[in-house]
């Protein structure tokens, strides 16, 4: 049960402009609602990283102003009504250079810090 | 089409987020969780609702106008609360805000408004330009040829424009080419304009403006087929026109017929005509002005005799003016000063507006306090601010109506009689562009007055306010000091720059011009047919009711004598030098003296004979410490070349000197130099003349009707005015500037004098405790008096200084710019006087708060304590 959004020792808080670059690659896939997108963060990084749910819609609104995504309001799985977000053209654009660019300075990043040390 | 998509509501997002809820409690309860617990885990995850909500709410683009809508209703409420402040304010800016906008309605229907006719960016005026001389007017013939030159014009528009009896009144008539209503389309009220079959004139149509519609038939329509006499001929009224369209230029015309060689006297037609159609053009799409202006040039240096380099120029003919960088320096001194009284206003308001602001400390702390930022404190008095001018903004445009209105009829009635019924007004009409223009000097005010106080104000610490102190000292006070030093300043240089000018007005109307204009009368030939002078001279002579008649080339006053560059004999040509023919009677009946030699005698006036008469100047310049009498004058071009108008003169004799006139205009001074030539109503050269009746009651307007009808159809043609009203019509700009310039100043000072009371009945507001303490501690009434005067005369004196300083400054460059002999600019009377008047004025302003500082009670005061 990872309900509990207190951070767990291994859950990571997300890092400032990250969020963005997650949900545009969570749409990916397809039509997403809010909750889902939080949800799936979560699972795909097999829970190291922590959704403040609350702030996930203020990030949505953000992408949606930027024409990055769109929203249609929908049924989901469960026949509930929920919002969905779809990812457009200018936003598949957009997380192509992110991820790119997330990638090198992840690289970048590791080669600085080093192999990682021995553990006692 | 939208080019923001729609506004997300806020219910639509409250459901988004109460799905995501529903959506996160269902995955828990598949989880295992008990429904009521998976909700309130969902809740946590969520987090703060309300704080999202919240932040949707500001990121939503419309929260300013949300925001905006509160503080106008807030605003309103407080202002309705405060029904003085209200009034003072609203009005004090509305005279600002009326006289600016009056100035801009005259600037706006002279100049800015385009011609309300089709394209009136297109239309263009040919001028000619030559060496000496240039001007608009062409002959009647060159039209007829111009309208030919299809490869430049896609259409020729022709207007002679001249002043028309009809039943014994002028009428400004225009007498246009067939295609003037069909090539600029203006607007019709009722019946039809003049087409292509007016061309010849069967039937005398005539087309009415909708001025003289008013004024002639009242605007009945019945007018539509009525008769009206033009030059004792009847003409058929066809058509009004809409009243915005009163003709292409400064001087709105009446009525409008057709042009027929009619119109034009048998021996000035042809060849020997005179220059006086104006023509406008329309040129083919893909031929610039300059291009056509190039080929015109040939044309025009042939129809243009007897001058040298002459040239074309096709100017745009938007407007009656269009705005030039000439006409804007003319201009910008004039809104100046019409902007610094609004300035004034401003600082007025400003001020009250600050003391409200301090008085509202509380208010505006708890605002504070409970969470407002600054900057919305600072917008919500801006936007109290912006109620104010916009209320102001009304106010000033009735009152600028109101106003224009007056001034027209202040115009009429104090012009000199004899010329107002000559004058016709353009429409001074308010347009979008006055709206607007009103909408942003209201807007810009509403900065400037308004800021101010707001920054001050939302300085408030909210811990002394909400504390009840305030703070220490006089809030705000250098802010409102400053305020009321430059209102002193602004109201001292229009004081003194109106009492420069009423000085010279009064000095210029009490100038002795060398002559005696008593009784004696001028006409002059309107247009150029200057020969029906010389018949005119000898039926006057004729008439028994008339005692005296001269000839002259040009009268006194009327500035229209021949400039020539003569220089004593033997000796190279100097400066140019007024040159007028006279007859023998022109002396004795300006009673000007012969000082020294003798007046010309008849035979010479008969035989034109090579005598001249100078001036006392030009005898003084020519032959210093000699006597003029006897020595002989060349008479040149200033180029040195013979003159044409004056082939017989090439040297003569003097054998009078009389003392200097003025032949033009007042303003500047007697001519420097004169030579009077002698001749009879015979010659060429007698193109005006002077007359003087019998007795005053001999010569009225109806006797001169009656004389001017035996020589020509349309009396008209003569223009009557006595030397007296020609005199008064000189003066007139300049007093009617300083009255203008006294209304600027009055307004100024009085603000500036309300502006200074209401600073130190505020400061005695605040020092009330202060000045309760002295007098209980033992001071005078009087030491009370010179503490309160003491901080008024510091602000008066202040301001008095700037103001002296900026009024020198500005008619310094001024006096640098107008070399005119009779004007003075820098006068000593007129700053001290205009000095005298500001602190007296601030003075008085400042006695009763003084006085009434003394009457604090220290009792009361100390028991306060």
């Amino acid at each position: 049960m990872k309900t509990r959004q207190v951070a767990a020792p291994n859950q990571l808080a997300l890092l400032q402009g990250t969020l963005d670059v997650l949900i545009l690659r969570t749409l990916v896939f397809g039509p997403q609602h809010g909750q889902g997108i939080a949800r799936a963060i979560q699972a795909t990084s097999e829970d190291v990283l922590l959704v403040d749910h609350g702030a996930l819609y203020p990030a949505l609104q953000r992408l949606e102003a930027q024409k990055l995504i769109k929203a249609k309001w929908g049924t989901s799985t469960n026949n509930r009504r929920a919002r969905f977000y779809t990812l457009t053209r200018a936003g598949r654009n957009q997380l192509v250079e992110e991820s790119s660019r997330w990638r090198r300075l992840a690289a970048a990043m590791a080669r600085v810090l080093g192999p990682e040390p021995q553990q006692r | 089409m939208n080019i923001l998509p729609p506004r997300r509501t806020h219910d639509d997002f409250a459901n988004e987020v109460q799905s995501h809820l529903d959506l996160e409690t269902d995955r828990l309860v598949s989880e295992g969780m008990s429904p009521d617990a998976a909700r309130t885990a969902a809740h946590r995850a969520f987090g703060n609702v309300a704080g999202v909500k919240e932040r949707f709410y500001e990121a939503s683009r419309f929260i300013w106008l949300d925001q905006f809508l509160q503080d106008l209703r807030y605003a309103w409420r407080g202002l309705r609360r405060s029904p003085g402040f209200v009034a003072t304010t609203v009005l004090t800016l509305a005279v600002g805000l009326g006289l600016l906008t009056v100035a801009f309605t005259i600037v706006n229907a002279y100049v800015l408004r385009p011609f309300a006719i089709r394209d009136p960016q297109g239309l263009h005026q040919i001028v000619w330009r030559a060496r000496e001389g240039g001007g608009p007017g062409f002959r009647w013939q060159d039209y007829d040829e111009l309208r030919a030159r299809t490869d430049l014009f896609t259409a020729v528009i022709g207007e002679q424009t001249r002043f028309v009896a009809s039943n014994g009144r002028p009428l400004m008539t225009g007498l246009v080419s067939s295609n003037y209503f069909d090539a600029l389309g203006p607007a019709i009220a009722i019946g039809r304009g003049l087409g292509a079959a007016d061309a010849d004139g069967a039937g005398n149509p005539a087309v009415l403006s909708h001025q003289a519609w008013i004024r002639l038939f009242n605007g009945d329509p019945s007018a539509l087929g009525r008769d009206l006499d033009l030059n004792g001929r009847a003409f058929t009224i066809v058509g009004v026109l809409a009243p915005t369209f009163v003709g292409l230029g400064d001087m709105p015309r009446d009525v409008f017929v057709p042009y027929t060689e009619a119109w034009t006297p048998r021996q000035r037609r042809g060849a020997n005509g005179i220059r006086e159609t104006e023509i406008s053009v329309r040129l083919q799409p893909g031929i610039a002005a300059g291009q056509a202006a190039a080929a015109l040039t040939p044309f025009l240096q042939r129809v243009i005799e007897r001058q040298e380099a002459v040239r074309a120029e096709v100017r745009p003919q938007t407007s009656p003016n269009p705005l030039t960088p000439e006409l804007l320096a003319v201009l910008a001194p004039v809104f100046t000063a019409f902007g610094l009284v609004l300035v004034t206003c401003c600082a007025n308001v400003s001020s009250v507006m600050l003391a409200r602001a301090l008085a509202r400390d509380r208010e505006l702390a708890v605002r504070l306090s409970m969470g407002a930022s600054r900057g919305r404190v600072i917008r919500q008095l801006l936007t109290e601010g912006l109620v104010i001018a916009l209320l102001a903004g009304a106010a000033g445009l009735a009152l600028a109506a109101w106003g224009l209105r007056a001034a027209v009829f202040a115009l009429f009635s104090t012009l000199p009689a004899a010329v107002a019924p000559l004058l016709r007004i353009a429409p001074l009409t308010f347009d979008s562009r006055v709206f607007l223009f009103a909408l942003t000097v209201s807007a810009v005010a509403t900065l400037t007055f308004a800021l101010f106080p707001a920054l001050q104000a939302s300085q408030t610490s909210p811990i002394d306010a909400l504390r009840g102190q305030g703070r220490g000292g006089c809030p705000g006070s250098r802010l409102r000091n400053l305020l009321v030093a430059g209102q002193v300043a602004v109201a001292l240089v229009l004081v003194i720059t109106a009492a420069t000018i009423a000085r010279n007005g009064t000095a210029v109307g009490a100038m002795d011009l060398g002559f005696d204009t008593t009784g004696v009368i001028s006409v002059n030939v309107r247009g150029d047919q200057d020969e029906l002078a010389r018949p005119l001279a000898d039926a006057l002579a004729a008439d028994p009711r008339v005692a005296d008649v001269a000839v002259t080339s040009g009268n006194p006053l009327f500035n229209l004598g021949l400039m020539v560059a003569a220089a004593p004999s033997g000796a190279p040509p100097v400066t140019p030098t007024a040159t007028t023919f006279v007859s023998p009677e022109y002396f004795p009946m300006l009673r000007i003296p012969i000082v020294e030699g003798r007046a010309f005698r008849a035979d010479e006036a008969r035989g034109a004979a090579r005598v001249a008469i100078v001036s006392a100047a030009t005898a003084k310049a020519f032959w210093p410490g000699e006597t003029a009498i006897g020595q002989s004058i060349r008479i040149l071009r200033s180029n040195g070349g013979r003159v044409d108008e004056l082939p017989e003169y090439p040297e003569v004799t003097v054998v009078g000197v009389v003392p200097a006139i003025v032949g033009g205009v007042m303003i500047s001074g007697r001519d420097t130099g004169h030579i009077y030539l002698p001749m009879t109503s015979a010659d060429p050269h007698a193109t005006a003349i002077l007359v003087r009746g019998r007795t005053d009651r001999d010569l009225t307007a109806q006797t001169f009707h009656e004389i001017f009808r035996r020589i020509v159809q349309d009396p008209q043609v003569f223009e009557v005015l006595s030397l007296a009203e020609m005199r008064a019509l000189q003066i007139y700009p300049l007093v009617a500037a300083s009255w203008v310039g006294w209304l600027l100043g009055g307004v100024a000072l009085a603000l500036s004098v309300s502006g200074l009371y209401g600073v130190l009945v505020f400061t005695l507001g605040h020092r009330r405790r202060e000045i309760g303490i002295r007098l209980a501690l033992g001071a005078t009434a009087r030491a009370v008096v010179q503490l309160m005067l003491r901080q008024s005369l510091r602000l008066a004196g202040f301001g008095s200084l700037a103001g002296l300083v900026v009024a020198f400054g500005v008619l310094k460059i001024l006096d640098a710019a107008i070399r005119l002999e009779a004007i003075t600019l820098l006068d000593a009377r007129a700053f001290a006087g205009g000095a005298a008047l500001v602190v007296a004025a601030t003075a008085l302003a400042a006695w009763q708060p003084a006085r009434r500082a003394t009457r604090v009670d220290p009792a009361q005061t100390l028991r306060a304590e």
